[in-house]
């Protein structure tokens, strides 16, 4: 044996692979993502310096070939988790059991943090803000870090303590049981699935959340993340991600939907109080034939779509194109949270239920509007309740929605029955009607008010 | 984990050939993972034959010399090769011959000739001019620390269809080792040779660190440079 500093051979122990086999060495560097493990490659790229700081580095990457799960345990959880935030959790159990086995992590740090740490802050980034503090916990960058952070936003620094007391109580388990590499029920390394998955779903959802700034919303924010509590609000919709599964049939139906408009001509004086009040004397009514319309249907748990509804409208609007809705809380894209239930003259064979939660209220209008075809009608079949990704119910989403409604006409319906009869009509709903639509409908009162 | 190490190793594969009657083998590898130790006991009855070729082995060394005898005579006394072919009562022995790639020359052709086919191996006592063929049981297992097999003279690697590459110890050879020390000297060869440690190292620092203490004893063993990665590389895999 010649002069090697760093033995990867050496270690042993794994429970999640057999077949002990050699590891190729690259030179690295002290600088942050200037070393790395390769579990697949069994490639080690660590400084081959004699300093502290060089071993402590070589050391945090042999931590990482001894438990970090391999690629395809990790590929299992990137439809819960954000892979930030996997890479940052688990840089934590790293660091977490290094400090256990006597290693200085004070040495790690590259001086950058403090510079770092400012202009995320000042930039806003709060998903990377959270997830690097985590990557740093513990080790000798954590204090300049929030340094950094203290100088570009110090409202977040409640928030990062509240995170930090969680993460910490979730790696307080026994280093047998961090470090476990034997897979468990769900076919992953035990260590990995008590730890750092735990801390990378709490992440996840906290990236996503409102940074909470009043004592109040810091309270709700603390409370979301102990175990088994409702994710913090995101003060965000969700992206509209549509099924595309759905199988669809033609529609038979051919009745179109009869409505009459005011106009200067016609037959039949249906309208004699517009002499007065109409400046273009719109009092005949002339009769117009609609088959469609779009109609966008809230199916969160509350909300219930009934196929005989359904047909009722295919017989009235053969065309229509009915948009249903629900977002599953904290989904991060995976999960469909919108299909066309009604396709322009196709209809769908089956379609889901819901996802529990609303969470697309918003970007679901505005598809809407964007596919109405001339002047058509939108009718939009809802609670009232505008709630964000998480599910919570927001004050700014609801305004925004009520905005879109009032700015496109858009009629607000109780159920499917409803939304048929008011594509028969070109009236847009009454003042006395909107109490009944909750948060969005006394967000149109305050409107008409101002 | 040792003994799904030791299932699926290439000791295994060592003891298939054995058992299913193959009579010549080379181990090659790294050194320091106990092919001789293997080759010696593994799949033999009688004491073997061992023979450490270097560039300097002669013909005489290998088949038998002549040797004053104290009377101002000679008398002929055979050598490892023949004596493998002899065994317990003519029934053959196994011959063990280490650091193959080291021998040329004459005695690079007697092993030619020691190794030859049972068919067609036969040699005459020149005291007593007795013809000598190898005996039903003889076995030649051939080791060498060259990691590619090119390095082996061609004719000599023809006579042995089954090679092996022995790149970690047989996880008998590390029982006698403490407990924590057993799962890291069954990879210790694995790594190219700047990281290499042997089987050798681990007993000697094994022993040296119950009187010494783990540093003074890696630094005696592994030198100052390395003796901190070893340590390191120890303590991390044995986390639990």
């Amino acid at each position: 044996m010649t002069g090697g500093v760093v033995f990867p051979e050496l270690l042993h122990g794994r429970d999640d692979e057999d077949g002990l086999r050699s590891w190729t060495i690259k030179e690295g560097s002290t600088m942050r993502g200037a070393a790395s493990c390769n579990l697949a490659e069994r490639v080690l790229e660590v400084p081959l310096g004699v300093g502290a700081l060089e071993r402590v580095v070589r050391a945090h990457e042999l931590v990482h070939a001894r438990v970090s799960p391999h690629a395809h345990h990790l590929e299992s959880a990137l439809d819960e988790v954000s892979p930030r935030a996997l890479e940052c959790a688990e840089e934590l159990r790293v660091n977490t059991l290094l400090a256990r086995l006597g290693f200085d992590v004070d040495v790690l740090r590259d001086g950058t943090e403090k510079l770092g740490g400012r202009r995320v802050a000042e930039a806003e980034v709060w998903p990377e803000g959270i997830c690097f503090f985590i990557a740093v916990l513990g080790t000798g960058a954590e204090k300049e870090y929030l340094s950094g952070i203290r100088q570009g936003c110090s409202a977040w620094l409640p928030a990062l303590r509240a995170v930090r007391k969680r993460a910490v109580a979730i790696f307080s388990q026994s280093t047998a049981t961090l470090a476990a590499t034997r897979l468990n029920d769900d076919g992953l390394p035990s260590g990995y699935a008590a730890s750092t998955l735990v801390l990378a779903r709490l992440l996840t959802q906290t990236m996503e959340a409102r940074v909470p700034t009043a004592p109040e919303e810091l309270r709700v924010f603390r409370r979301s993340l102990e175990p088994g509590a409702r994710r913090p609000a995101t003060g965000r919709f969700a992206t509209l991600v549509f099924d595309d599964s759905l199988e669809r049939t033609r529609t038979a139906g051919s009745r179109s939907v009869r409505r009459s408009r005011a106009s200067t001509t016609g037959t039949v004086l249906r309208y004699p109080g517009r002499l007065l009040t109409d400046e273009h004397r719109r009092a005949f009514a002339q009769r117009t034939s609609s088959r469609g319309g779009v109609i966008v249907i809230d199916q969160s748990g509350s909300m219930d779509v009934e196929r005989d509804a359904l047909e009722g409208l295919l017989r009235r609007a053969p065309d229509a194109l009915v948009l249903g809705y629900s977002h599953r809380p904290g989904d991060r894209g995976h999960a469909p949270n919108a299909w066309l239930l009604c396709d322009r003259g196709t209809v769908a064979a089956t379609y889901p239920s819901g996802n529990v939660g609303n969470g697309v209220d918003g970007p679901a209008l505005r598809w809407a509007l964007g596919h109405r075809r001339g002047d058509e009608p939108v009718v939009w079949v809802t609670d009232g309740q505008v709630t964000d990704s998480h599910d919570h119910p927001d004050g700014s989403l609801t305004r925004e929605c009520a905005q879109l409604v009032r700015r496109h006409r858009v009629r607000l319906a109780r159920d499917l029955n409803e939304a048929t009869a008011l594509l028969r009509s070109n009236r847009a709903n009454a003042p006395s009607s909107l109490a009944a639509f909750g948060r969005v409908g006394r967000a149109l009162l305050d409107e008409g008010e101002r | 984990m040792l003994e799904s190490e030791a299932v699926q190793s290439c000791w295994r594969d060592f003891a298939d050939v054995l058992s299913a009657g193959v009579t010549r083998v080379l181990l090659y590898g790294p050194p320091g993972t106990g092919k001789t130790f293997a080759a010696l006991l593994h799949g033999t009855t009688g004491d073997a034959e061992r023979l450490v070729c270097t560039e300097d082995l002669t013909s005489g060394e290998i088949t038998g010399t002549w040797m004053p005898s104290g009377e101002g005579t000679f008398t002929w006394r055979e050598g490892p090769g023949i004596r493998a072919w002899r065994g317990v009562e003519g029934r053959g022995a196994r011959l063990v011959l280490d650091e193959v790639d080291r021998a040329s020359g004459d005695a690079l052709a007697t092993l030619l000739a020691i190794t030859d086919s049972p068919a067609s191996a036969r040699w005459r006592n020149p005291d007593t001019l007795e013809w000598i063929r190898p005996g039903p049981e003889f076995s030649v297992v051939m080791t060498s620390n060259v990691d590619d097999l090119e390095d082996v003279p061609r004719a000599l690697r023809d006579r042995f269809p089954v090679c092996i590459r022995v790149d970690r110890p047989h996880p008998s050879a590390v029982t006698s080792l403490s407990a924590d020390l057993r799962a890291p000297a069954l990879a210790g060869s694995l790594g190219p040779e700047s990281r290499r440690v042997s089987l050798r190292s681990f007993y000697a620092f094994d022993q040296l660190r119950r009187h010494h203490g783990a540093a003074r004893a890696a630094k005696l063993v592994f030198g100052d440079q390395a003796a901190q990665g070893v340590l390191d590389a120890l303590t991390i895999g044995a986390v639990t």
